[in-house]
């Protein structure tokens, strides 16, 4: 067949055009005359809870908004969610909305150009100041002096005890000093459960040097002995001091003593299954508990401090916020969606559905949320605590500062081969090192 | 361009077929192998974590490689693993082999067998050997408990986790160096084994003297191909391990997958990779050169 070469570039001209109309509608949506309207993307976390809400929450916007479509696409299941974000922001992929920011990496966000400044919208502090306390809203201003993030939610890191265990041991209440958690320890292990083949522990932590799991004994205990201290002041490490000597000291006292295993279980969650005392974790447990060990007679309490402590007792937030990120191509848009995801009645649902604790406060005193902590008596607990809480500081390679601290912990604390002063001046030693490197 | 105008020319019209056939892998080697060489090479230079631009350092990675006790620490580890783990495959491998090679009925099924772990995943066997070496649920343990004896701490101990994972590696990958060495033994001719039978020698002094010798162009082929798999050692501690307890199963490539991956330090650990390579390089060298001059064929 003889075709002409301008036949044959009107043919690819038409079928490139045919194949980038779908590219085109994806952020093209009909109003409602049929008028051309506005799609974004969102990316929520992956859990199913978290779908959930989504859910919820675009059928109710896309009901009430039909000229700003939104389409929900949980975040890619990866090893974190970080790396999926970040793998996005290097292919330009990135959602026009994500609900799952840590802001530990957003640092390298902000670095790579890929989020929008929130505080560049006009009612960014109006709505701000009605929802979140100042001084906690300053702890998510980044070192340009901007704000990238809205502070959606925070999961308080508390201690979860079996009330049953406890007490049939002879220890009365939620233990709340070092030492008061050493000697219910001591009972505990020491009560009938000893020598069984499957035995009873006060406490257990992932012993493999994972750095995320530091997050869950090292870095919230660290913030409560030190009275809500972060690894950095001013830019600079600066949490080699007597404080994280002692969190180390009382951790190596637990596997020391065999309160807690020396090991990582398989057989299931051992607090769910009532084969240890207290657990380390976030308000999500609560539903865990409900769900697969309703029969469990649980009470939690703020994270054990040294027996001197005096005043609040602080700890980790786990914090997850919302961002814009830089390749929308309807900021304003987006905005409007991002202050619908933090009405008052929306984190009601974030509460009743996902279990975690919206960034607001008037959590305590609003009306509409009375009801669901009478009926979740936990819940308030962590509510009361979220008042009391710290994030991550504004710094690059906190993930390899983890590592490093991680590296120590096991060290010291699980295998007893160095000292708690000799371990935090290695950490510290090791964190100055990487800080100099990518400065 | 002239010159490549002239090879295109000089390039017989009768062999142009021939360079459209190797085309694909020429493209293939371009994209997958000299690109990522080249781009890595100029990593080294560099500082880059894929999302901000690059920037120049020159060679502040190397500086850091010179102080960084972790990546001798991972290095050392990866040469504990391969002492465990060549002697075990070969002396292994050669066992089974030797059992298969002797006419036993249903050797087909047993070659099967042996070679089944292969080609399963890697993450597959991994998660599958974490339920075998489990402390509290793992088979290994609930069986020592069945005989009154302690549990063993195997993948929380830092004395034990290296063999554990060495022992694992091992069953992993036997079956092909089964296969290895019974094309090895098929090839040997029974001639000798005669002869030396003639002269008084007993089984095991056929296999000291006839099989062995006749066996070192195998047995060098699978210690190399032993070490650089060796080498290679990463899912296993990643998944089982994160390369604990105490940084006892911290290989080499885990702590470089680490520094790129999880903390987005591309240049430094293309640094490592090259640093890494050339390691190989050495000890493959030197231990052809060792096992060549130990059992001479």
């Amino acid at each position: 067949m003889d075709v002409t070469p301008s036949l044959r570039r009107s043919a690819f001209a038409a079928l490139s055009a045919l194949a980038l109309l779908p590219a085109c509608a994806r952020h093209e949506a009909a109003g409602p005359a049929g008028s051309p309207g506005v799609v974004l993307t969102y990316w929520p976390a992956p859990n199913p809870q978290e779908i959930l809400l989504a859910d919820t929450l675009v059928a109710l916007w896309n009901r009430l908004h039909p000229e700003i479509r939104v389409d929900m696409q949980p975040i890619p299941v990866s090893i974190s969610t970080e790396e999926v974000l970040l793998a996005a922001i290097a292919g330009k992929t990135t959602p026009d909305v994500c609900s799952n920011i840590w802001p530990g990496a957003l640092h390298d966000y902000t670095q790579a150009g890929g989020l929008v400044r929130l505080d560049d919208f006009p009612d960014f502090d109006s709505l701000m100041s009605r929802r979140t306390p100042r001084e906690l809203l300053e702890r998510f201003r980044v070192g340009d002096g901007h704000f990238y993030e809205v502070p959606w939610k925070t999961n308080p890191v508390m201690m979860f005890c079996n009330m049953r265990l406890l007490r049939e041991a002879g220890v009365e209440g939620v233990p709340a000093t070092y030492g008061e958690y050493l000697a219910a320890g001591k009972k505990v292990v020491s009560h009938k459960y000893a020598g069984a083949a499957q035995a009873v522990w006060m406490g257990d932590r992932d012993v493999r040097p994972i750095w995320w799991q530091r997050l869950f004994d090292f870095y919230p205990f660290y913030i409560a002995a030190s009275g809500g201290r972060t690894l950095f002041t001013g830019g600079i490490p600066s949490f080699g001091d007597s404080a994280a000597a002692e969190v180390f000291a009382f951790f190596r006292e637990c596997y020391a003593n065999k309160y807690f295993p020396r090991t990582f279980f398989q057989g299931g969650d051992p607090f769910l299954l009532e084969k240890k005392a207290t657990h380390f974790s976030g308000p999500w447990e609560v539903a865990s508990i409900r769900k697969f060990a309703p029969q469990m007679e649980f009470a939690v309490g703020h994270v054990p401090v040294p027996d001197d402590h005096r005043g609040p007792v602080y700890t980790y937030g786990d914090y997850k916020n919302i961002s814009i990120f830089s390749t929308t191509k309807h900021p304003k848009e987006a905005w409007e969606f991002v202050k619908f995801l933090v009405t008052a009645e929306h984190d009601l649902l974030l509460l009743s559905i996902c279990d975690q604790i919206p960034v607001r406060g008037d959590l305590l005193e609003n009306p509409l949320f009375a009801q669901y902590f009478r009926a979740n008596p936990a819940m308030a607990e962590f509510a009361r605590q979220a008042v009391y809480t710290r994030g991550m500081d504004d710094a690059p390679d906190l993930k390899e500062i983890f590592d490093g601290i991680a590296q120590e912990y096991e060290a010291c604390a699980v295998y007893g081969r160095v000292t708690p002063v000799r371990a935090i001046s290695d950490a510290l030693g090791r964190t100055t090192l990487i800080v100099e490197w990518n400065r | 361009m002239t010159r490549l105008g002239d090879i295109v020319r000089g390039v017989r019209r009768s062999d142009r077929g021939a360079y459209w056939f190797i085309l694909p892998y020429v493209i293939f080697f371009c994209a997958f192998v000299a690109y990522p060489l080249i781009f890595s090479l100029i990593l080294v230079f560099n500082r880059w974590n894929i999302v901000t631009p690059m920037e120049w350092i020159g060679l502040k990675n190397f500086d850091r490689l010179i102080g960084d006790v972790l990546f001798y620490r991972s290095l050392l580890n990866t040469l504990t693993f391969l002492l465990i783990h060549i002697p075990l495959q070969v002396a292994v491998a050669l066992a089974l082999a030797l059992l298969l090679n002797t006419g036993v009925r249903g050797r087909g099924l047993f070659r099967a067998i042996y070679f089944l772990p292969v080609v399963v995943s890697g993450v597959a066997v991994t998660i599958l050997w974490q339920q075998i070496y489990s402390f509290d649920e793992g088979i290994l343990n609930n069986i020592l408990h069945a005989a009154g004896l302690p549990s063993v701490p195997w993948l929380v101990d830092p004395r034990v986790a290296m063999p554990s994972i060495a022992i694992m590696a091992t069953w992993k990958n036997v079956g092909i160096y089964i296969v290895l060495f019974l094309v090895g033994l098929q090839n040997i001719p029974r001639e000798l084994y005669e002869a030396a039978s003639l002269d008084g020698a007993r089984p095991f002094k056929q296999f000291l003297y006839v099989t062995l010798p006749m066996l070192n162009p195998t047995i060098v082929v699978i210690v190399v191909l032993s070490t650089i798999g060796g080498f290679s050692l990463f899912i296993e501690p990643y998944v089982l391990t994160g390369g604990g307890p105490m940084q006892s199963t911290l290989s080499g490539m885990l702590y470089i997958y680490n520094q790129a991956f999880s903390f987005g330090h591309m240049g430094y650990a293309a640094t490592l990779g090259f640093v890494y390579a050339l390691v190989i390089l050495g000890v493959v060298v030197l231990q052809r050169r060792v096992i060549e001059s130990e059992i001479p064929s």
